[in-house]
């Protein structure tokens, strides 16, 4: 099955799936708004399965996720100015808290397009950091 | 499930190219050690499988998200 997404928009390949998602290889970003913080990570081999991300430096300026060498090795990153980085995000539904989830960023070569969802599993960065919208 | 038993310094191979060798075993701990290839993820089972839950989350709330957020613009630069 195909996605409809604007023709223009360029495919990210997560060649090893995501974590929950391992059959799904093929992605693209999509904007909510124009020039808004979140976008639409949007899988496009199955509709359903779409989640808000944000770059995570607009609300956590000090974040500095150390990639692991396989990671970096396996996206082929020699410069870290070559990734983008950004975060996935969930609502408590409760009182529609935002939460970036700031140990699995997706990380993804800007030339090349492929990417990964690394697991900075060694790190003190919660998979939930409460996102201060008030502060935008 | 397969159930292999092994001591200090012998190791289990999973296909061709992954290898996971009982480093020390030492009272209720284990140190295990994985040869994998890169493309290969390894992870503690807890910390991916948190990984896994929220992903599934935010697939799980995004019209909810995706509506709130829709207003939201990207902070000023400092």
């Amino acid at each position: 099955m195909t996605v409809e997404t604007p023709s223009e928009t360029k495919a990210i390949e997560f060649p090893d799936g995501i974590p929950g998602f391992p059959h799904l290889r093929r992605f693209a970003l999509v904007e909510i708004v124009e020039d808004g913080a979140f976008q639409l990570l949007q899988s496009l081999e199955d509709e359903d399965v779409a989640m808000v991300v944000c770059v995570p430096w607009l609300f956590f300026p000090d974040y500095a996720p150390e990639l692991a060498e396989d990671d970096r090795e396996a996206l082929g990153l020699e410069r870290p100015e070559d990734a983008v980085v950004f975060c996935p995000v969930t609502l408590e539904p409760e009182n529609d808290s935002v939460h970036l989830n700031l140990m699995g960023p997706f990380v993804v070569h800007r030339e090349t397009l492929i990417g990964r969802q690394v697991v900075l599993a060694d790190s003190d960065y919660p998979v939930r950091a409460t996102v201060d919208l008030g502060g935008a | 499930m397969l159930i292999l038993t092994r001591r200090e310094g012998e190791s289990i191979r999973i296909g061709h190219d992954i290898v996971i060798t009982v480093v020390e075993v030492r009272g209720s701990q284990v140190r295990i050690g994985v040869d994998a290839p890169r493309s290969v993820q390894v992870h503690r089972a807890e910390v991916y499988d948190q990984v896994v839950e929220e992903n599934r989350a935010a697939v799980r709330t995004l019209d909810r998200s995706a509506e709130i957020l829709r207003t939201q613009v990207p902070p000023k630069e400092h």
